[in-house]
């Protein structure tokens, strides 16, 4: 994979790991959680063009079969994405491995590292690899916020190459319903990572009538009772800033 | 500038200050009564710059009698007391804050408040013997302090190891939220512990103190040397006799064409106020008494030996915004690789003239002036045209990292103090990792000074001291206030917009 879809990058992040981190929010998720506040990083463009018709700054413009995002023009007034029937944002960005590590390269003095979340980091394990040894010549860290859904057969070198993961437990029994996917195998990927020592954070988001909360919160407790260092996060779910079509699947 | 008898009764009358300041201000405005020509031999190409207001001497007077700023060495209090004031060396902690709030009392400056009070954890942690009961003598120490000294210049350093004293002075800081003393610790990542450097920071959000300098590089430049005033590094057992100030936006304002500013103005106007630096000093040490009978001198506290003086700038960023304006350019201070340009042009064009020319007294540092990114002050109309130091103006700030950058490249010029503050917000209280590691990236820049505050505080840094807006807004209502720092700042704000700075997210 040559490229990466980038949604957003934040360059000072304190709430993306212990420490100033810049946060690289990658677009494509391979689940669709009812809660998301990131629902516009699930889906990639489809070219619709319905963005530049809501986009009263014409930030936005359909040229040679693209859309083309100017960000000077932009008023971030989020139009284009909460009015987007399709969980998608025009607003996205695509770096080669070099032209993202310029961009960490910039920021390098203030951080402590890179976290990459999104979306779902891990459906860019080859692109990632790449960049995370380059970024690790500067001698920062690399992490990758999860979801826990993926194969971890197919992640091992990216997993190596990883410094720590923040991981997010959706559901124990209810993830169908909840992130309407057939993905199973978080619990296991989290075992695996807490083996290796890879886990700074773990996150369930408590949400009563769709999640099995109690029984996430506990089984995931119990996972990390020998782990005292890694902290255990739990998130009220709260419809402030979900997106238009979010709250409707509420 | 000079002042007249009107100003005396107009402080007579004044229904907003208390009795010491006014007693202050009266001594003042009666230095300024004395016609420089005769006192100090001001010519008159001297004095219309002050009247142009391209210089400013920031109302220090013309009858020097102390010196501006004075980093007695304590420690000599700690091993031999002090013969004058007839108090024996420090036998326990009681004996140590008594005395050193009794010699406070005798150290004067500009503001006639000591502007240094010392390394005060390295100077009580070997009186700590008892945790509980200690902290609460330091607290009340602090707090004399605060009452007393009033006047946020007052600054106590820390560090840069982790002291049990250091701790506890901490805990105070978080506990009082005063804003005097001005506190830094003289920070050095290799040195500093992590903890206590992480809980710096956390006073540094919720108190608005201890700000961080850097130590290592300070010591490279300076030797032994105190954090001061605002945020002045002065060598330690001296001072600095006197600081000027170049208005660089008003000279610039004057000049034709850049040409003639780089070639003609500057460098005329720089000259200027550095012969003005001389007589001020040659006057303090030649013919006012004040080293022949200071008891700070005789015994050892100070030592004239070891005084600088200061040659300060402010406004860069609107000289640079001129020049950018005059050439049809759009692009402001502060994003402009050509706007560095300029300041870099300018900066070195007075470094020169600072460097090349010879100073008197000033042994300690190499008979040379040491520059000074003097943060601003509002005692003219052109003050409103002046932003403070080297800093981009409140309103245009651009990313926290793009900033930093911008300001780093400017602190290899300003020997003896310059820095920067920055408005975080609630979110980096959960993560104080964060804001160390852009500390530590700053300092890595070779920033000298860095700080911060929370923008919801009551306690914000002005320009360097701290005021609590609280106070400010009775100095607004016409309102009579402890501190004259709450004074200063109405007008600094009225200027600078200091309380409305970019919050950091």
């Amino acid at each position: 994979m040559r490229d990466i879809i980038v949604n957003k990058i934040i360059p000072f992040s304190t709430v993306d790991g212990i420490g100033n981190r810049c946060a690289i929010f990658v677009q494509g998720c391979n689940v669709n959680c009812i809660y998301c506040h990131n629902s516009e990083t699930i889906n990639l463009c489809n070219e619709c063009r319905e963005c530049i018709e809501v986009c009263d700054q014409n930030a936005l413009t359909y040229l040679y079969n693209k859309i083309h995002y100017n960000e000077d023009k932009c008023t971030f007034c989020d139009n284009c994405i909460n009015l987007s029937k399709y969980q998608s944002s025009p607003k996205t960005k695509k770096y080669t491995v070099e032209e993202l590590f310029q961009v960490v390269k910039r920021y390098k003095p203030f951080i402590r590292g890179i976290t990459i979340s999104g979306g779902e980091p891990t459906l860019y394990k080859d692109f990632l690899l790449k960049l995370f040894k380059k970024v690790k010549e500067l001698g920062i860290t690399c992490y990758v916020d999860t979801n826990g859904f993926y194969n971890g057969e197919n992640l091992i070198d990216l997993i190596k190459e990883t410094d720590n993961f923040l991981f997010d437990i959706k559901s124990i029994h209810q993830t169908k319903s909840l992130c309407r996917t057939q993905l199973k195998g978080c619990l296991e990927n989290l075992v695996h990572l807490l083996n290796l020592n890879k886990v700074e954070e773990v996150r369930p988001v408590i949400i009563g009538d769709y999640d099995d909360s109690k029984n996430t919160v506990i089984t995931v407790a119990k996972t990390l009772k020998n782990y005292p260092d890694v902290t255990y996060k739990l998130i009220k779910v709260h419809t402030l800033g979900l997106k238009k079509r979010a709250n409707e699947a509420n | 500038m000079i002042s007249d008898k009107k100003d005396i009764i107009d402080i007579v009358k004044n229904k907003a200050l208390t009795y010491q300041q006014k007693l202050f201000n009266l001594a003042n405005i009666s230095e300024r009564l004395l016609e420089s020509r005769e006192i100090l031999r001001y010519t008159n190409e001297e004095i219309i710059h002050l009247e142009n207001h391209m210089i400013c001497d920031l109302n220090e007077g013309y009858a020097i009698y102390r010196p501006r700023y004075i980093v007695a060495d304590y420690s000599t209090f700690v091993k031999k007391g002090c013969k004058f004031l007839d108090i024996s060396a420090p036998k326990n902690i009681d004996e140590l804050l008594d005395g050193l709030l009794i010699l406070y009392n005798h150290v004067p400056s500009i503001t006639s408040f000591p502007v240094y009070i010392g390394n005060i954890d390295t100077l009580i942690d070997p009186f700590i013997t008892d945790e509980q009961t200690d902290y609460i003598k330091i607290k009340r120490f602090l707090n004399h302090i605060d009452k007393t000294i009033v006047d946020s210049f007052c600054h106590a350093n820390i560090g840069p190891n982790k002291t049990k004293a250091g701790e506890l002075i901490i805990k105070t800081i978080l506990e009082l939220k005063n804003p005097t003393p001005n506190i830094t610790l003289r920070y050095n990542s290799k040195v500093t512990d992590k903890d206590f450097a992480l809980t710096a920071v956390k006073a540094c959000l919720k108190a608005s103190k201890p700000s961080f300098s850097n130590e290592n590089l300070y010591h490279k430049d300076m030797g032994e040397h105190a954090i001061v005033s605002c945020y002045n590094a002065l060598p330690m057992s001296g001072g600095a006799y006197t600081l000027l100030r170049l208005r660089l936006g008003t000279i610039a304002k004057a000049s034709k064409t850049f040409k003639e500013f780089i070639e003609i103005t500057l460098p005329k106007v720089t000259k200027l106020m550095l012969n003005m630096i001389d007589k001020r000093i040659k006057f303090l040490v030649e013919e006012s008494s004040f080293f022949e009978t200071s008891f700070l001198v005789k015994e050892s506290f100070i030592s004239r030996d070891n005084f600088t003086a200061m040659a300060g700038i402010v406004g860069l960023a609107d000289a640079v915004n001129h020049f950018l304006a005059s050439e049809g350019k759009a692009e402001r201070f502060g994003l402009s690789s050509e706007g560095d340009e300029i300041a870099h042009h300018i900066m070195q064009t007075i470094a020169s003239n600072v460097n090349s020319h010879k100073g008197v007294y000033v042994e300690r540092t190499k008979e040379k002036y040491l520059l000074h990114a003097q943060v601003g002050a509002n005692l003219s109309d052109e003050d409103n045209y002046n932003t403070p130091a080297h800093r981009i103006p409140i309103g245009e700030e651009p990313d926290l990292h793009v900033h930093i950058k911008q300001a780093a490249q400017f602190h290899k010029y300003f020997v003896s103090g310059t820095g920067d503050l920055f408005a975080f917000d609630q979110t980096y209280l959960g993560n104080l990792d964060a804001v160390l590691d852009i500390i530590n990236g700053a300092m890595e820049m070779n920033y000298r000074y860095i700080t911060t505050y929370l923008q919801n505080s009551d306690l914000v840094r002005v320009t360097g001291y701290l005021v609590k807006r609280s106070e400010v807004n009775k100095v607004e209502r016409g309102e009579v206030v402890l501190r004259d720092t709450a004074i200063l700042a109405k007008g600094t704000n009225d200027n600078s917009k200091v309380f409305q700075r970019r919050i950091r997210k």
